[in-house]
């Protein structure tokens, strides 16, 4: 029931939660040090940290917390620490990081924190004595009472906490263990009603210094904020309530909810066989009962897809600390913006994109940004500017990473291209999309000094054919001496996609609905030459024919009539596809899809029909 | 040397499950009760060093288990076991002398905070 192998899980989930505060809160530190709300959330989570490690039995983990929890305890008291306490601190949240996971693997004793202890103490010791880790006591004795006899006290419960007013209470009686506590508001008999939103405030008449009283009332558990004076409460709840508040949410093993996924998709693909059986031939009251189950099926369906929906800051949250490792790497200057970090994807699609975008904000770093002296010289701003956005863009989610760097040299991509043999000798200019395929060809790098951090020439590649794979596309924009902008589309859900089925000799293909802007027929008049390839007219468009018989080789002769043509449009791209027969629409759960090598690179997964048939599904990506 | 505690609920499932959740983390339960009657007592003779107290019980409830309790020792380390939509008790048995809560369904990771914030 409550194996310990459950423990290790909420232990390691929770844990990278709070290590990931503590990167986030240390980026704020840093860029304002004079700040103690970081300082507090660091120390609060350091705190829980070595709370959950001992709770786990893992010794070294809980000292190198307890330290730097120790360390942070007296950096409250003496703000304003150097940078080079800033680089210590996340090198500790690395090792813990590393050594969380390790100590679940059942490691915590191979785990060796010497070095990093003896810099804690280091740094410990060259530092005045002014806070303890027993606070409250010491303070008692050396601090002087202050002007003020008592002072404004503003407590902010967590709002996704349970009983917050029996937690209220509970900091109430806190803070009565630190002094004469007055005036509290709302009056604590109003306390356990349901509309209370768990804020209150009090005057508090103690010697117990600021610290102490936050890290005491902090300490009773729930606690989003504790500031004091009329009007401090608003922007300190702020701060730490937005990165703990966040989460109302309960755990759940992503294994069941993709089992689950797995389940209901079956379940769709049983219904969709069910109608067709009792269309056929069925009583009424057969039809209306399938008819039920369809409903019911369908609003399961879309629960488990909203269940699946996961914030895009559980991905996102790392990237602050990518991009602030690398600029000091590399010597530049980055300010680094995150937008949209609400906007849910599928946990499958999020895991998927870590990657890629990983890749398009190492390459803005290392090629896009320029060093602050060539910023200069070009009249910019020393600082360079990343953005990294998502939004929602209909079904799909856009994630955008744009730079203000020095943007896409085409001339001498054009000049590499030629000289790989890539584009023909004559070509004058490349077209966006060409741009982008050269960019993607494995081993195709244009940067002019390969560093260890992109410019390997494999990014661009694995960031598009992983978008392929998930039915996304990248476009991009960019000026030169301007910066680029890259577009990341992709769809918010992954597993059940609206699908027309087309057929081509025996074989039945899936085509994404989202990609077919219409379907007509194809009418030799309306055929023309372009560039040599063959397109069609419509209206004033002239489309580019992708015959489906010739790319997958069909075999036997084409029904006769006039085939059927899918128009499809892909971020401004059409193509016309021409295909056999159509055979209808449906959904269809899209299964994991692994290609063999070799395998024609046009389709981006398979799926199983009501009959029981295996189909390809295409890219329209690809095609296009 | 670890801890002690006193487990005091009336569904042994839940005795079962917070022994765990407190055994796994190097606790060691010392004693069960099954009605607050029984809790009292125990109490007396075993000074644990924490109680878990469910609210609702047969032949005296844990709020009046609380009161009994901290009638003879203020200090008793006493959490509150209490289920959704139990605020006013538990506001109640905070007011008693409680010295935490833990909702159910228990989160071992939470049960832990609160005996780590209790115990400090």
């Amino acid at each position: 029931m409550m194996d310990r192998s459950r423990y290790a899980a909420l232990f390691l989930s929770e844990s990278r939660e709070h290590l990931n505060l503590c990167n986030q809160l240390l980026l704020e530190w840093e860029r304002d040090p004079k700040a103690s709300e970081p300082v507090t959330g660091i120390f609060r989570a350091m705190h829980t940290l070595k709370g959950m490690a001992g709770a786990m039995g893992f010794t070294n983990l809980t000292e190198l917390a307890h330290r730097t929890e120790t360390l942070l305890d007296i950096l409250r008291s003496a703000p304003g620490a150097s940078i080079e306490f800033h680089d210590l601190l996340f090198r500790v949240v690395d090792a813990l990081e590393a050594g969380v996971s390790q100590a679940v693997a059942g490691g915590d004793e191979q785990l060796d924190f010497r070095a990093l202890l003896a810099e804690l103490d280091d740094v410990s010791n060259s530092s005045p004595a002014t806070g303890s880790w027993a606070v409250d006591t010491r303070a008692r004795v050396e601090e002087p009472v202050g002007p003020e006899p008592g002072r404004v006290v503003r407590v902010a419960i967590r709002s996704d906490a349970p009983m917050r007013g029996a937690r209220a209470l509970i900091a109430l009686r806190r803070a009565e263990s630190l002094g004469r506590v007055t005036a509290v508001r709302p009056a604590p008999a109003g306390f356990e009603h349901e509309e209370f939103d768990g804020r209150f405030s009090f005057r508090l008449e103690s010697e117990s210094a600021d610290h102490a009283v936050v890290e005491a009332i902090g300490s009773v558990g729930d606690v989003a904020s504790v500031s004091f004076g009329e009007e401090a409460a608003s922007t300190s709840a702020g701060a730490t309530s937005a990165a703990t508040g966040r989460s109302r949410q309960i755990r759940v093993d992503l294994a069941r909810l993709d089992s689950l996924m797995n389940q209901v998709g079956e379940l769709v693909v049983a219904k969709g066989r069910l109608a067709e059986l009792i269309t056929a031939d069925g009583s009424p009251e057969l039809q209306a009962v399938s008819a039920r189950i369809g409903r019911v099926v369908g609003e399961m369906q879309t629960e488990v897809i909203q269940a699946r929906m996961t914030p895009v800051w559980q991905v996102f949250d790392r990237f602050p600390r990518v991009v602030r490792d690398l600029s000091r790497q590399l010597g530049k200057r980055i300010a680094f913006q995150v937008e949209g970090e609400e906007i849910e994807l599928d946990r499958a699609l999020l895991d998927e994109i870590g990657d890629p975008l990983l890749h398009l904000l190492r390459n803005a770093v290392d090629h896009g940004i320029e060093p602050p002296t060539e910023r200069k010289q070009q009249g910019k701003p020393p600082e360079g500017r990343i953005v990294l956005s998502a939004s929602r863009d209909r079904s799909a989610v856009a994630i955008q990473v744009s730079d203000d760097g020095r943007g896409i040299d085409r001339a001498r991509i054009l000049a590499k291209a030629i000289k790989e043999g890539v584009v023909d000798k004559g070509t004058a200019s490349l077209t966006d999309d060409q741009l982008l395929r050269v960019l993607a060809r494995p081993g195709f790098s244009t940067a002019t000094n390969v560093t260890d951090v992109s410019g390997r020439g494999v990014g661009m590649d694995a960031v598009v054919s992983r978008l392929r794979g998930l039915g996304g596309s990248l476009q991009f924009e960019s000026t030169v001496g301007q910066g680029t902008t890259f577009t990341l589309r992709i769809p918010s859900t992954l597993a059940i996609l609206r699908a027309l089925l087309a057929r081509v000799g025996s074989e039945r293909y899936a085509v994404p609905l989202a990609s077919v802007a219409e379907t007509v027929e194809y009418v030799s008049s309306a055929v023309v030459s372009l560039h040599g390839k063959e397109a069609l007219v419509l209206r004033d468009l002239v489309i580019p024919t992708v015959h489906l018989r010739e790319r997958v080789g069909a075999e036997g002769a084409r029904p006769p009539g006039r085939p059927p043509t899918l128009i499809l449009e892909v971020g401004g791209q059409r193509a016309a596809l021409v295909v056999d027969a159509l055979v209808g629409q449906q959904e269809v759960v899209v299964e994991a899809f692994d290609g063999p090598s070799g395998m024609l690179p046009i389709f981006s997964g398979a799926t199983i029909l009501g009959d029981g048939e295996p189909v390809l599904i295409l890219d329209p990506a690809a095609l296009v | 040397m670890s801890h002690t505690v006193l487990v005091c609920d009336d569904a042994i499932f839940m005795r079962t499950m917070i022994g765990d959740i407190l055994t796994q983390a190097g606790f060691s339960i010392v004693g069960e009760a099954e009605t607050g009657r029984e809790a009292v007592e125990k109490y007396k003779q075993l000074k644990p060093d924490l109680v878990t107290m469910d609210i609702v019980m047969p032949d005296m409830g844990g709020i009046e288990a609380v009161r009994e309790i901290c009638k003879t020792d203020p200090d008793a380390k006493i959490l509150m076991c209490s289920a959704m939509g139990q605020q006013a008790l538990v506001v109640e048995a905070v007011q008693a002398g409680a010295k935490d809560f833990v909702v159910k369904p228990f989160q071992p990771s939470r049960v832990l905070e609160a005996v780590q914030r209790i115990l400090g």
